[in-house]
This record gives structure tokens, C-alpha cells and sequence, in this order.
């Protein structure tokens, strides 16, 4: 079934890649067993770096905090197990880029921690004072579980410059072959609906909007059906969206439900909205009624190169390998092992890259997805189609950035607007002449930002 | 004399006068045409330099005098430097008219690449498919396991006008006879591998690593790689290990015992001659490559 919204709830741009969800949609969210080691990064965050609280050599309880910063934009990280500490190292991850990281072995028998979250009978987010939810929300470590890892705290808190009025929940999960954000609605809806009603008394918002894509009718169901039978959903309302990608991209979401531009290089609290993924308010819900930290989190292990696909429950740090391994292993023609999706994820070439609090999902392709088109991988000339310009949802120029980049014109990639890229892949994707404009715009703003990650020995 | 008595004169000259006034026109045309047919070019680069020398033809350069040492530098940048009375501050000036880069103590400067890994020494995790140029891929980590090594992409090459570098098994090397020192490589490697350094001698002891990993992890890393044992800096004070990483002050390199009992005895084999005639790198140690 799919639910109508045609030339309704979308943005212009966008294309519209295979989907591939059908391979994990329907296996529940499994808990993880025990995990033999595990790695903390103690950057999973954007902002400032947490300095460890531990050394070497001390044993960890599970949910101890274990790294902290005095900065505001920040968010402490916890241990996931009880262990030992083994060191802490620089770690290398192609998302969060180069952190300390602290290792800790995990000692026998110490069991798995496994989703089993009731909510109370008697649960009223009245009970709650918004610098309490506040306050809980930071304690936990809690970042945006859709990628790019904002400390929700800084997003929730009430701001007087900003004051917000919409709280926009995304529940778009638009990335190709990713399915743990629809399993979460599916199978934690309590949890993420008392988790949206406490951000929404932190944050002081009137209105609630759910943004589902169409291509998930079951979970747009449940979410209305949940929302049917408890008191005091007044104010929150699911918006089925057109399933376009990139979708769930904050700026895109607004423009489809509240019609709504957010500023270039602005953020959407200037328009008075805030946007929060299903999984962070499901573990806002954890941490304001629990007192749990996240040291967990809902991993898509998919795509045509695993033996066994699934969702699952998964301590953060844990390695990709023992994810995989936990899987069944990797089928014969695995080529590229990405960490997130096949859009807007990045490939590994390192297994002992660990799970970070932005990592939704490890998709392991093969030749055949890699290899489909028959030109793949070899670059021929622009031939100024425009094609990358028709699908780009924030309306740039891709191919004008990325020559500038490839000949070293930074300033001109810059008055085109390079850092208003999102890196969403459509116009790598539509590229007739397969030319990696995404690859030169990250490459350009990488070098904009003033990486040079080593100096003369 | 009235006024008839010169114009009877005129009368009688006037032809010798015209043809004297042709023909020292036609000349003068003639002249001029031959002057600019058979002008004898001069690169304005001499003149320059000749300008910036002291024009006292002393010859202690070795040179008849200042403007064949004009002549001679510019084909042979390395003789910067030769002018005694001019000192620093003339090998300064000719080193700009140049675009070249000198040190302090007016000796030019020609760019190493501080990795010797070729793709057979160093270890990759997987095969990297992404754009290819070295900038592209240290974006990412992990393109190789050494994140100080050369990536071998050759955004070097490309920067160089004068076809000195080349990527050999994923090296970049460079071939000195072509390099003029100009600095293009050094300034295009994302990962800052190439250091221009005064190559006082024709050819130069080097510490071709950059990784300031620990021992232990370099060597797993690399064969080739410097674990900062420090057993140069117990041969001679000219080398000195920080961050794990062996360093030599390229700017008081000397040649002496000590130094190449250094070389010798360096169990990676990361020191190294470079240069014109530079001998062959040695082959690290069974010992260490084992290890």
C-alpha cells in the first residue's frame, strides 16, 4: 500500500536510487552478544574532543563514563561494558576522522545488555522540568543518531535568541539498503513517542511533525496507531513524504513539511525549527526515564556481500569485523565495505574501524552492485548535461565546484558555495561521464577547512 | 661673398649634396634592418644577475670574471653561492631573479621525499578506487596503513615543470639531474613528505621516513620505516630522534665517519644518499624485516 502524496510533501532535486531495503526490513532487532573488546572514541561528535577520565590498566563499569569536555557543544562518552582498560590509542575512522580512543577488554561473562525498554504505566513528561531533560540528555552523551552527530543538547535547549516553535522528527530514513530507523519505529513506537514528548517539553516547541517516507506504510501505521491510543499526542502529527533521496536531509525535510528554506550555511533553529532523528528521541526517552547512558545503538549489518542481514542491537566500539563475523562473514566477491550506506557512506579498508554513535549502518556490496553499470569507474569529460544541477537538492552548481577543486581553485569552489554541500551523492550518482564530483567537493572542503594531517619529518 | 655668389655655388654642388644625404640614408636604413636581422639574443636573466654581482671581476668564482659567472649560474643553478665577495646577500638576489631557493648560508635548495616505501614495502588494508591524486586520498584514512607515507598518486609529478619526479612502484623519486630546485613538489604534497634542503654536497645523507608512530607500529606497517632506535644518534651527534623519528640538521650535514657508520648500521635502512651520483640504497637487515 502506499499512501498518496503526489507533488505534495517533497523538495525539488533528489533522485532516486534502489532502494535494497527488502534484504534487512523484516528481521527484528536482535541483541548482540558479548563482545570480546571494544573501542571508544572519545570524538563521536561534532565539537570538542573529550579528554579520558580513565587510564590504563582500570576496570570500567558498564554505562561509567569514561571521556568528558567542559565545552558546551560536546557530549561525555560512556563504556558499553565492563571491562578492562587496555589503553587508549589514536584511532583512525573514516566519519569522525583521527580521535583518541579508548580500548577495553571485556571480561568473561559479562552478559549483553538487550533492548528491553518498558515504558511506565504512570509516565508524564509533565513530571519532568525542561533543564532536568536538559541536563539528562547531556549526562547520557546523547548526539544526532542520523549521521552527523550534533550534541542534542545544544539542539533541544531553549535558546533565547532562537526560539523554536516546530520540533521535526525524521523518521525519512532515505539512504539505500539502511533499515534501523524503520525497525526502531516499528518496534520501540512507545519509546520513541515518549522520547518526542520530552523533547518537546524541553525544547518549548508547539507543533510536532513525524516525517515518514511512503515506502513505509507499516511504520507510518504504527506510529499513527500509537499516537491513536495515548493521551496527549494533540500537537504531534505524521507527515507521509515522498520517498525522493535525499529526503531525510534536514533542509529537505523542512522544505517538504513545512515549506520552509533554511538559510545557506544557516541552521534550522534560525527558522525556529528543530530536527530530530527517531533513534536520538528514542534514546532521549532512555535517558530522562532510566538514567541510562547510550552506549548502544541499532546497527544495519546489510547488503548483498553478507552472509546473514540483519539489525542489530550493538555496544558503541564494537568493531565492524566482529560485526561481520557475527553475520556469518563476508560472501566471496565482496569489493567495498562501507560504513553507513552506499550514498552517502565511506568505504573502509581497516575491519577494526569500531561502531560510532553516528553509525547506522556497515553495507558490504559486491562486484555486482559496484560493477552494474557497464562505463563504472572510468571517467570520461564533462559533457555539460546538467544533470547534476536538475537533481541537487540544494541547488548547486556540483560540476563547476568540483573543477574548480580539481584545478586547485579553491576560492572559486568557495564562491559557489562549497560548504553548503551536504555530500548527498546525487550528482556522483545521475553523472553520465561517472566524474566524482562528490569526491571533489569533499576533497575541496577538506582542504578549505585546512586539513594537512602531517607535517615534514 | 654676395647672395650670387652662393647660389651659383649651389648651383654647382647641389647634385653631391643629394647624393651624399641618399646614401647616408640608405645606409642608415640598411644598418638599422642589419641590426635587428642579426641581433645576438641575450636571456634578460643574465643581465639581471650581472646586475646583482659586484662587478669586481675577481675570479674567485673560478670564472673569468662577473658576467661569464652570469652566464654560468644561470645554466648551472648549483653554482649559487660561488661569489665570495658578493656573499649571502648576492646569492639572495640571484636565487630570486632565479625563483629558486637557497639557505642561509646561500647554498641552494633541492626538495627530498622523506619515504622510501615502495609498494612492495609498505602494507595496505584494501585497494583504493576513490579519485586519484594523493590530495583526494588523504582525505580519507586508511588509503594505506602508514598515514605519513608517500601515497604515490603523484601530485608532485604534476607539479613539476621540468619532468624530475616520477612515481617508481608507488615512490616518488626524483631524477636531480633534471630538478632546478624550484620547490613546485614540495608545496603540492597534501602530506608535506617533500622538504626542501640545501644541498651543500653533491649528494646528500637523508632520513627518508616521516612516521611518528611508535616503533612497534611502523614496522608493522612498513619494511622500510624508521622505529627510532637511535642508534644514529649514537654514532654522531648530527642525528637526533624525536617522535619516533630519526632527524638530521640538513642545514650542518657533514660528511664525516661517524655519519656513515650511521648509514651502516641503521637497521631499516632509512638513511639514505640522495643526489646526482647518489649510490643505491641499501636493503634493510634481514634482522628487521623479520622482527
Amino acid at each position: 500500500m502506499r499512501i498518496d502524496t503526489k507533488g505534495r510533501f517533497s523538495f525539488t532535486g533528489g533522485t532516486h536510487p534502489p532502494e535494497s531495503k527488502t534484504l534487512t526490513s523484516e528481521s527484528k532487532i536482535q541483541s548482540f552478544p558479548a563482545v570480546k573488546q571494544v573501542a571508544i572514541m572519545l570524538s563521536q561528535h561534532t565539537g570538542a574532543v573529550c579528554r579520558p577520565l580513565t587510564r590504563k590498566g582500570n576496570t570500567v563499569q558498564a554505562g561509567q563514563k569514561i571521556g568528558d569536555s567542559d565545552a558546551f557543544v560536546s557530549a561525555p562518552v560512556h563504556s558499553p561494558i565492563t571491562g578492562k582498560v587496555k589503553e587508549i590509542t589514536l584511532q583512525s575512522h573514516p566519519v569522525l576522522g583521527r580521535s583518541p580512543a579508548v580500548v577495553i577488554d571485556a571480561l568473561p561473562h559479562y552478559p549483553p545488555k538487550r533492548p528491553d525498554f518498558k515504558l511506565k504505566d504512570d509516565f508524564d513528561e509533565n513530571s519532568y522540568s525542561a533543564e532536568q531533560i536538559c541536563d539528562a540528555v547531556r549526562q547520557a552523551g546523547i548526539v544526532g543518531m542520523g549521521g552527523a552527530g550534533f550534541p542534542t543538547r545544544v539542539k533541544i535547549e531553549p535558546n533565547p535568541r532562537l526560539p523554536k516553535e516546530t520540533l521535526v522528527i525524521n523518521g525519512c530514513e532515505c539512504e539505500p539498503y539502511i533499515t534501523c530507523d524503520y525497525r526502531i519505529m516499528l518496534e520501540w513506537t512507545n519509546q520513541i513517542i515518549a522520547g518526542i514528548k520530552l523533547a518537546r517539553r524541553a525544547s518549548g516547541c508547539s507543533k510536532v511533525f513525524v516525517g515518514i517516507e511512503d515506502n513505509k506504510p507499516q511504520a507510518i501505521e504504527a506510529m499513527n496507531a500509537a499516537l491513536n491510543t495515548c493521551a496527549d499526542s494533540d500537537g504531534i502529527k505524521v507527515v507521509p513524504v515522498k520517498t525522493k533521496y535525499p529526503q531525510g536531509g534536514e533542509r529537505q525535510l523542512i522544505k517538504a513539511i513545512l515549506k520552509k528554506d533554511v538559510p545557506a550555511g544557516g541552521i534550522p533553529p534560525m527558522i525556529g525549527v528543530v530536527v530530530l532523528n527517531v533513534a536520538t528521541v528514542a534514546v532521549i526517552a532512555e535517558a530522562v526515564i532510566y538514567d541510562s547512558p547510550l552506549t548502544h545503538r541499532v546497527v544495519t549489518v546489510t547488503g548483498e556481500g553478507i552472509a546473514n542481514p540483519g539489525n542489530f542491537y550493538v555496544p558503541i566500539g564494537t568493531s565492524v569485523a566482529e560485526l561481520i563475523e557475527f553475520c556469518g562473514g563476508l560472501t566471496e566477491e565482496v569489493v567495498k565495505v562501507i560504513i553507513g550506506g552506499p550514498m552517502m557512506g565511506i568505504a573502509i579498508a581497516d575491519l577494526t574501524t569500531p561502531v560510532a554513535k553516528t553509525t547506522g549502518a556497515v553495507t558490504v556490496l559486491t562486484k555486482k552492485q559496484i560493477g552494474a553499470a557497464k562505463f563504472a569507474g572510468r571517467q570520461t569529460p564533462c559533457i555539460r548535461c546538467g544533470r547534476c544541477l536538475e537533481v541537487c537538492p540544494e541547488h548547486l552548481n556540483p560540476t563547476k565546484i568540483a573543477h574548480a577543486v580539481k584545478n586547485n581553485l579553491l576560492e572559486v569552489a568557495e564562491n559557489y558555495y562549497i560548504n553548503a554541500c551536504m555530500e548527498c551523492s546525487c550528482c556522483s550518482y545521475v553523472c553520465p561521464a561517472n566524474i566524482e564530483l562528490t569526491g571533489y567537493i569533499k576533497t575541496g572542503k577538506t582542504l578549505l577547512a585546512g586539513q594537512k594531517e602531517s607535517s615534514p619529518g | 661673398m654676395n647672395l650670387a655668389d652662393i647660389y651659383q655655388l649651389w648651383q654647382g654642388a647641389w647634385p653631391a649634396g643629394v647624393t651624399m644625404l641618399a646614401l647616408g640614408s640608405s645606409f642608415a636604413v640598411a644598418l638599422l634592418i642589419a641590426s635587428e636581422k642579426l641581433k645576438v639574443k641575450v636571456d634578460p636573466k643574465i643581465e639581471q644577475i650581472y646586475e646583482a654581482l659586484p662587478h669586481l671581476d675577481c675570479g674567485a668564482c673560478g670564472f673569468a670574471g662577473c658576467s661569464s659567472y652570469a652566464r654560468a649560474v644561470l645554466e648551472k643553478p648549483e653554482l649559487i653561492g660561488k661569489c665570495a665577495p658578493g656573499g649571502p646577500e648576492t646569492s639572495g638576489k640571484i636565487a630570486e631573479i632565479l625563483s629558486l631557493q637557497i639557505s642561509d648560508s646561500g647554498v641552494l635548495k633541492r626538495p627530498i621525499v622523506h619515504c622510501r616505501a615502495h609498494d612492495d614495502d609498505k602494507s595496505c588494508y584494501g585497494k583504493y578506487q576513490g579519485i586519484p591524486t594523493c590530495t583526494a586520498a588523504n582525505v580519507l584514512p586508511n588509503v594505506q596503513a602508514c598515514k605519513f607515507g608517500c601515497l604515490g598518486f603523484g601530485d608532485c609529478c604534476y607539479a613539476c615543470k621540468f619532468d624530475a619526479l616520477g612515481i617508481v612502484d608507488g615512490l616518488a623519486t626524483i631524477d636531480y639531474e633534471k630538478c632546478t630546485g624550484c620547490g613546485a613538489c614540495s608545496k603540492a604534497c597534501p602530506r608535506n613528505l617533500i622538504e626542501m634542503i640545501p644541498f651543500s654536497y653533491e649528494n646528500m645523507m637523508t632520513v627518508a621516513c616521516s612516521s611518528k608512530e611508535a616503533g612497534k607500529t611502523t614496522r608493522a606497517m612498513c619494511k622500510v620505516g624508521c622505529i627510532g632506535c637511535g642508534i644514529c644518534g649514537k654514532q654522531t651527534e648530527q642525528f637526533r630522534v624525536e617522535d619516533n623519528l630519526a632527524r638530521l640538521d640538513y642545514e650542518k650535514y657533514q660528511p664525516t665517519e661517524q655519519t656513515e657508520t650511521a648509514l651502516n648500521k641503521c637497521p631499516t635502512g632509512v638513511i639514505i644518499y640522495v643526489g646526482k651520483t647518489a649510490p643505491a640504497a641499501k636493503q634493510p637487515t634481514e634482522k628487521a624485516v623479520s622482527a
